[in-house]
């Protein structure tokens, strides 16, 4: 095994991709194949059956459950609108009725003989799809959704918080070693995605969210900044569903780290135009990145070369150590002993040489480095 | 599959479909006993683009079959049965966990009653408990039902009332669940299993809710008959034979793998839960076994042969390491940590390793902060085992005028750390400590056994394979997980209760392959050498108020085997308590740590 | 027979005539002395003065003086206050007249003979009186009214120096109290020690939702004046919450029509609390009977006919207490009481499940609520009864002390400090007069000890 698999994040210039927008139900497909789709349109909707409100009946008229069928003023489908009659007790000689009006708004669903409880729909609550990146629609699944395709440049986060936006790139601060502060930060971004360089602060994101920019990207963040930004301490890297009304997505990784050059200089060179991003993180066993996609107008006329095979750790290659003590520096691979070494930590593990920029060289486990692919 | 006789039985392959690796084991019939002989890895091959679990497990075997110089898998790409002289195994077993394993919702009318009792069974099945619905769980019934849909389990188990008790509350959940329509995880083509296991008087209005909506009702004898008793064989059954039926196949290869088996494929956890009980049942012991991975913490404990298991979803080393350090709370996790760390980095650092969680500790500073986490990660996993695994609830009691001042709710723990004998460590921060001393440290820390327990490791995480062997061939089993799944550590011999610091806690006497006696004082650790199969009689003189299994201040003798650590004496007395002060807990810790050698090396580099 | 009514007749009318001759010739009593008494509000004085020199059995054997009567009159508070400031004016201007009408002057009171004081309960605070005593005698004779030797004011206190030993008690446990209120609402944490009838009632309110039975909830046979009651209702009310949670259908049999009223209330209450308007039923809550058997036979058929899964005897319970729980045991229940009846808690105990003794029963209500207010006063009322168990203790051993080495003055000293003092009304200070009681007692003894030394030395060698 002179070769060895160390998956990376994925940046890069070109490439296609392709997307399934899915529905949680079934329901319409709104678009059909071929139609050229921008990242606002609504592709598929449905509508999810509405709250359930069961009420039990059969204790307000102080009734046996079976009884509470007869009394019943809707029947099982009908609608029923908010304080309406539901159900009228037969009362005494046609006297001392109890009336029980309606506390929901919908469709009674059930009456339960055994329980004595009607279920109340509440209105269908309507589910929209929308495109999420501008494209073309090459394949739809009729009842459930459709793909999308399209020639985008491509850069996977490692982490992020909040759900599917878009906007226009925005690129703050010069470098890409550059802090992401407040007073990069101005009025006119709102709903833009904003891309600063090394960790961003979180003066900044509040910032970010007040004046509602879309999106805030940058190669690093503080985990206790990320705390105070979501108001607990995230315990398990499952994200996307958050409702902080600005997606944030650090490329890097936690504390003081700034986002690698080549992913600095090629989202500066989309400056202003339009990119979709997702902050969903799900790192677990089918893994899920953050995603930033820009559509590109026109696809370069070729890819280049590639030099390597895709997730291949060749001497050569350039990677980021993804673990303390050298944790974010990136440099290039200049041995792969096949032995495996004693750590620092008494383990045996199998481990590479990495030349830093610098001329320095260290010993490495396997596991705590990533390819960057190219 | 056809009857099988144990004594025909000679060579058996097994193999565990993990989420990642597909092990395989050979164990082979040598010189009148059962030993595991060779073993295979290969990745697991349930996602695409291969989409088939059979080509994993055939890659893992074949890798078997070259070390063993044994063809295993035959010309047609299937493992040979049954075996000839130097071909083929005489039975093929597997477990599975690949696609998340088996995940499960569950219902029941009270939480603490037949609720509890359903996650039991389930637990016990091997599955993941995503949630437990009940009468009294505190949310209205709307939010039941939102959470209902959100979930998306593999099958879901509904019980309730005792025979002859309430019928309208298991129609009422009934009537949560059926309308919330809930999706299998797997595809959209198979209708919900639906187990129902409650008051059989409600069978027939419980079928009648389930009637449309597309569901798969079963109906099985009730899990809790009475509410002094549990019955929780025939759920448990229903849920390995659905496992089988609808979830397996529809993972991709499993129907071919199915055939191939001369066992039903089971969850791995239920297979883990299934050894230790034999094992307990077989020597007669209380057995604790811990699986602790990257995002899940699996405790399994048997007392009493009351089998129990709990999945703390949320504390693990990698996925869920964060999680760890926010409900122990930092200050808990650098307690075990002799040096001063930069919280703020030490943070980060935790965030980090849950993004990437596949990276391993460099230097000596780092895993012992992963050990730190490790020893709260456990320790807390043991406190919800311990919550979980207690005596029946709701049950009447009896009692006599003597019990005027010592009336005991019942649903009390029955996990008693003074009758625990034996405490099986896996997982990857247990199983590949750099020491054996690292890990053997890590249990007593987190587990905090009482009295003389032994202390081992699964070697290879061999424990699923045997699992499902024991369910054909027990003997076989237990003689494997003995000989050479377990890798013992040694035996603890901790006091109980409070021992003055400085002042004797106990003395000791030790006869046999090794001789050797002496005192321990309150807040001491010591490391006695017994060696792997060495055996001694230890003579134990407890301090008054010092229990060590016989009662404070009693005498104690027991026979204490060796292991790689050898025999560990602690007299930091239970329950474990680190002194506040950062500095002086420092000191302590560094001290236990030097006594039981457990970081060699580091002690010159860190102790500067 | 007639002889005695016309006796009796000439007595009546013979009377007049005699009172009003009003004839001094007995010799009156000495030495007059008035003083406020002190730590009141205003309202005493106290008279004292030395007994008539007649005031004895003739040697007939009659008796000369009946016994004395108490005159007072107001006199103006500045000439009381410069004659007390004084006290060398004397009776004077202030006294009672040589020539003082006995009729015309109604005495504030009266008191039988050999007798040397009065307590005068009826008097203006800040007035300043003059008292004066007459001895009286048969047929109307009187004697002399002697003034005493300074009018005398009544003042209001503020404190009551008798009792500072209690204020001072009181005062430590409020602060306590007030300490621990405190403390529990800042969050800090007051351990109760469990209480095993309390955790269980969730397992046994559950126990009835899953067998589908009702809880049976027994409230007492007293009214709700009692206290027992009260607190088997602040149970109740728990136990109604837990029903609520658990959908579980309670039933509360009473015995009074008042405690009916609170049980619904409270159960509503509690149903309300839990968002469960629509489950409670007030048709769950009735009056069976006032009569205590009458009452015992409905709970028990209600019992045998419902067979509740779970019941609560909590309050006040006198000979059904075991006819209920050996029936509720007999259809399997899981039990529950709460009494202070000291007679009826070891059936309590033997029959059911779980028993709340007391003051566990009392303290329920703290336990239940976690409420930092009843918590902070339940840890400061523990420290009143370990005060007391302190002082228990100690006058106890000073006691047993006492009369092993009676002769100890610090010991009988402390003895008494404690019960005159600390538990009686004497203030902080020790009373002189007790103690110079106790030192003639001690003075004797040591004189008896003296006579006694040679054999009592002999003995110790």
């Amino acid at each position: 095994m002179a070769k060895a698999y160390t998956p990376g994040l994925l940046v890069t210039q070109h490439k296609k991709h392709r997307i399934m927008r899915r529905l949680p139900i079934a329901g319409e497909v709104r678009v059909q194949e071929g139609d050229q789709v921008s990242a606002d349109n609504i592709v598929a909707e449905t509508n999810l059956p509405g709250d359930v409100h069961p009420i039990n009946l059969a204790n307000q008229m102080s009734l046996p459950p079976a009884d509470v069928v007869s009394c019943m003023l809707k029947k099982e489908g009908e609608p029923i609108a908010l304080d309406e009659p539901l159900a009228q007790s037969k009362g005494l000689f046609g006297m001392f009725k109890t009336i029980v009006h309606s506390r929901f708004e919908g469709t009674v669903e059930t009456v339960s003989p055994v329980t004595g409880q009607v279920i109340v729909r509440g209105a269908p609550l309507p589910v929209q799809v929308r495109a999420y990146i501008s494209g073309k629609v090459v394949s739809v699944a009729p009842g459930e959704g459709c793909e999308i395709e399209t020639d985008v440049a491509y850069v996977q986060g490692i982490f992020g918080v909040g759900g599917e936006t878009h906007g226009t790139i925005r690129v703050v601060g010069t470098s890409h070693d550059q802090d992401l502060t407040p007073d990069l930060v101005t009025p006119d971004m709102e709903g833009c995605i904003v891309i600063g360089g090394a960790r961003m602060t979180i003066e900044a994101i509040k910032k970010a969210q007040e004046i509602k920019v879309a999106a805030i990207i940058s190669g690093g963040i503080d985990d206790q900044d990320l705390k105070q930004l979501l108001g607990y301490d995230l315990g398990v890297a499952i994200t996307g569903r958050e409702e902080l009304g600005i997606t944030v997505i650090v490329t890097e990784g936690f504390g003081e780290i700034s986002m690698a050059e080549r992913t600095f200089a090629m989202l500066h060179d989309f400056e202003g135009q339009d990119a979709s991003v997702n902050g969903a993180t799900q790192i677990r066993a089918g893994v899920m990145r953050p995603e930033i996609i820009v559509p590109l107008n026109s696809p370069p006329a070729s890819d280049k070369n590639k030099k390597f095979e895709e997730g291949q750790l060749e001497t050569g290659r350039q990677l980021r150590v993804i673990r303390d003590p050298w944790f974010g520096m990136i440099g290039t691979v200049s041995g792969l002993p096949t032995e495996p070494h004693v750590l620092g930590s008494g383990s045996k593990a199998r481990v590479l040489e990495v030349t830093f920029p610098s001329g320095e060289k260290a010993i490495v486990p396997r596991a705590n480095v990533e390819l960057i692919e190219e | 599959m056809t009857k099988i006789d144990p004594d025909q039985i000679k060579v058996i392959l097994a193999t565990d479909c993990g989420s990642t690796t597909t092990k395989a084991i050979l164990i082979q019939y040598v010189d009148g006993e059962y030993r595991q002989t060779h073993r295979g890895e290969a990745p697991t091959t349930v996602e695409k683009p291969f989409a088939d679990v059979t080509m994993g497990v055939v890659n893992s075997v074949t890798e078997i079959g070259e070390l063993a110089g044994r063809q295993l898998v035959g010309d047609d790409g299937r493992i040979i049965t049954p075996a000839t002289d130097t071909a083929g195994c005489d039975i093929y077993i597997s477990t599975s966990s690949a696609g998340g394993g088996l995940q499960m919702m569950v219902a029941g009318v009270i939480a603490e009653m037949t609720a509890a009792s359903a996650k039991r069974a389930a637990l016990g099945a091997g599955s993941i408990v995503m949630d437990v619905i009940a009468a009294n769980d505190g949310r209205r019934p709307h939010d039941q039902i939102q959470r209902i849909r959100d979930l998306r389990p593999d099958m879901i188990l509904i019980s309730g009332g005792t025979d002859g008790g309430t019928a309208d509350k298991v129609v009422q959940i009934s009537e949560l669940v059926a309308p919330a329509k809930p999706q299998p995880r797997f595809g959209s083509d198979y209708s919900m299993p639906i187990i129902y296991a409650g008051n059989k008087d409600a069978r027939d209005a419980v079928s009648e809710v389930f009637s449309e909506g597309g569901f798969d009702l079963q109906i099985v004898d009730n899990l809790r008959p009475v509410l002094e008793r549990e019955n929780l064989g025939p759920a448990r059954d229903k849920i390995h034979d659905i496992f089988l039926e609808h979830v397996m196949a529809q993972a991709p290869g499993y129907d071919k793998l199915m055939g191939w088996t001369g066992a039903p494929i089971m969850p791995t956890p239920g297979a883990v839960g299934d050894i230790l009980q034999t094992v307990a049942r077989i020597q007669d012991i209380n057995v604790v076994g811990v699986d602790i991975g990257g995002a899940t913490t699996d405790v399994f404990s048997v007392f009493d042969k009351t089998f129990n298991r709990t999945v703390s979803a949320n504390l693990g080393m990698s996925y869920s390491i964060s999680n760890v350090c926010a409900e122990a709370t930092m200050p808990n996790v650098l307690r075990w940590v002799p040096f001063d760390m930069n919280e703020r980095e030490l943070r980060n650092h935790v965030k980090n390793k849950m993004i990437r969680p596949t990276t391993i500790p460099q230097t000596k500073e780092a895993l012992m902060f992963e050990q730190a986490v490790a020893r709260e990660a456990l320790r807390l996993a043991y406190k919800q085992h311990k919550e979980f695994a207690t005596t029946l609830k709701g049950v009447q009691q009896q009692r006599t005028v003597g019990d005027t001042f010592s009336q005991q709710t019942s649903g009390q723990t029955i996990v008693n750390n003074m009758a625990l004998d034996l405490l099986v460590a896996s997982g990857g921060v247990l199983s590949h400590a750099p020491r054996m001393h690292q890990t053997a440290m890590m249990l007593i820390d987190a587990f905090e056994p009482e009295g003389v327990t032994m202390l081992a490791k699964d070697s290879i995480f061999m424990m699923p394979h045997l699992g499902v062997l024991s369910s054909v061939h027990a003997k076989a089993a237990e003689q494997v997980f003995d000989r050479d799944c377990l890798v013992y550590l040694g035996t603890s011999v901790c006091a109980a209760g409070q021992p003055k610091p400085g002042k004797l806690c106990f003395k000791y006497e030790l006869t046999g392959d090794k001789t050797d006696s002496g005192e321990i004082t309150g807040g001491e650790m010591s490391l006695l050498p017994l060696d792997q199969g060495e055996t001694g009689t230890i003579t134990l003189s407890p301090a008054r108020g010092i229990n060590l299994g016989e009662g404070p201040g009693k005498k104690v003798q027991r026979t204490v085997h060796g292991g790689t650590v050898g025999l560990i004496l602690d007299g930091r007395g239970r329950p474990l308590a680190l002194p506040e002060d950062r500095s002086s807990c420092q000191s302590t810790v560094q001290k236990w740590l030097n006594a039981l050698e457990v970081y060699v090396e580091e002690a010159q580099a860190v102790g500067v | 027979m007639t002889r005695a009514l016309v006796l009796l007749l000439a007595l009546l009318v013979s009377l007049p005539s005699v009172t009003r001759g009003q004839v001094v010739t007995l010799a009156g009593p000495t030495d007059v002395f008035a003083e406020d008494v002190p730590d009141d509000i205003g309202g005493q004085v106290l008279v004292k003065w030395s007994l008539s020199s007649e005031d004895h059995l003739a040697a007939d054997g009659s008796r000369p003086i009946n016994g004395y009567a108490i005159y007072r009159k107001v006199v103006p508070s500045a000439l009381a206050l410069e004659s007390g400031a004084e006290a060398a004016a004397g009776p004077g201007e202030l006294g009672f007249a040589d020539d003082f009408d006995y009729e015309a002057n109604q005495p504030v009171g009266t008191v039988p003979y050999s007798v040397s004081q009065f307590l005068d309960e009826n008097v203006e605070p800040d007035v300043a009186y003059m008292y004066g005593i007459a001895a009286t005698g048969p047929g109307g004779t009187y004697s002399p009214v002697s003034s005493a030797a300074a009018p005398v004011i009544a003042k209001m206190e503020y404190i009551n120096q008798g009792k500072l030993w209690f204020f001072i008690i009181m005062m430590i446990i409020s602060i306590v109290i007030v300490y621990f209120v405190f403390y529990a609402k800042r969050g800090g944490k007051i351990k109760v020690r469990p209480i095993a009838g309390l955790e269980a009632v969730t397992e046994a309110v559950g126990r009835s939702t899953e067998m589908g039975k009702p809880v049976l909830f027994v409230p007492g046979i007293l009214d709700i004046n009692d206290i027992q009651t009260v607190a088997g209702i602040t149970v109740l009310s728990n136990v109604a919450r837990t029903a609520a949670q658990y959908d579980a259908e309670l039933k509360v049999p009473t015995a009074r029509s008042l405690v009916m009223t609170t049980a619904r209330e409270t159960v509503e209450a509690a149903y309300l609390g839990e968002g469960r308007p629509d489950a409670y039923n007030e048709d769950n809550i009735y009056y069976l009977t006032d009569e205590q058997f009458g009452y015992t036979a409905g709970v028990q058929g209600a019992m045998v006919r419902e067979k509740p899964a779970a019941c609560f005897y909590m309050g006040a319970f006198y000979a059904e207490s075991l006819i209920l729980a050996e029936t509720a045991n007999s259809i399997g229940a899981i039990q529950i009481a709460g009494t202070a009846m000291p007679s009826q808690l070891p059936f309590f105990v033997a029959a059911c499940d779980y028993t709340l003794i007391g003051e566990e029963f009392f303290a329920a209500s703290a336990y239940l609520s976690n409420d930092p207010e009843q918590l902070g006063s339940l840890k400061g009322q523990d420290l009143g009864k370990v005060i007391a168990a302190f002082l228990l203790i100690l006058g106890c051993l000073l006691a047993t002390l006492a009369t092993v080495v009676p002769a100890s003055k610090p010991i009988r000293v402390a003895e008494l400090y404690i019960k005159n003092n600390v538990l009686g009304e004497d203030g902080l200070v020790p009373n002189e007069l007790k103690i110079a009681v106790l030192d003639g007692e001690l003075n004797r003894l040591m004189e008896a000890d003296q006579d006694a030394q040679p054999a009592i030395q002999e003995g110790g060698n």
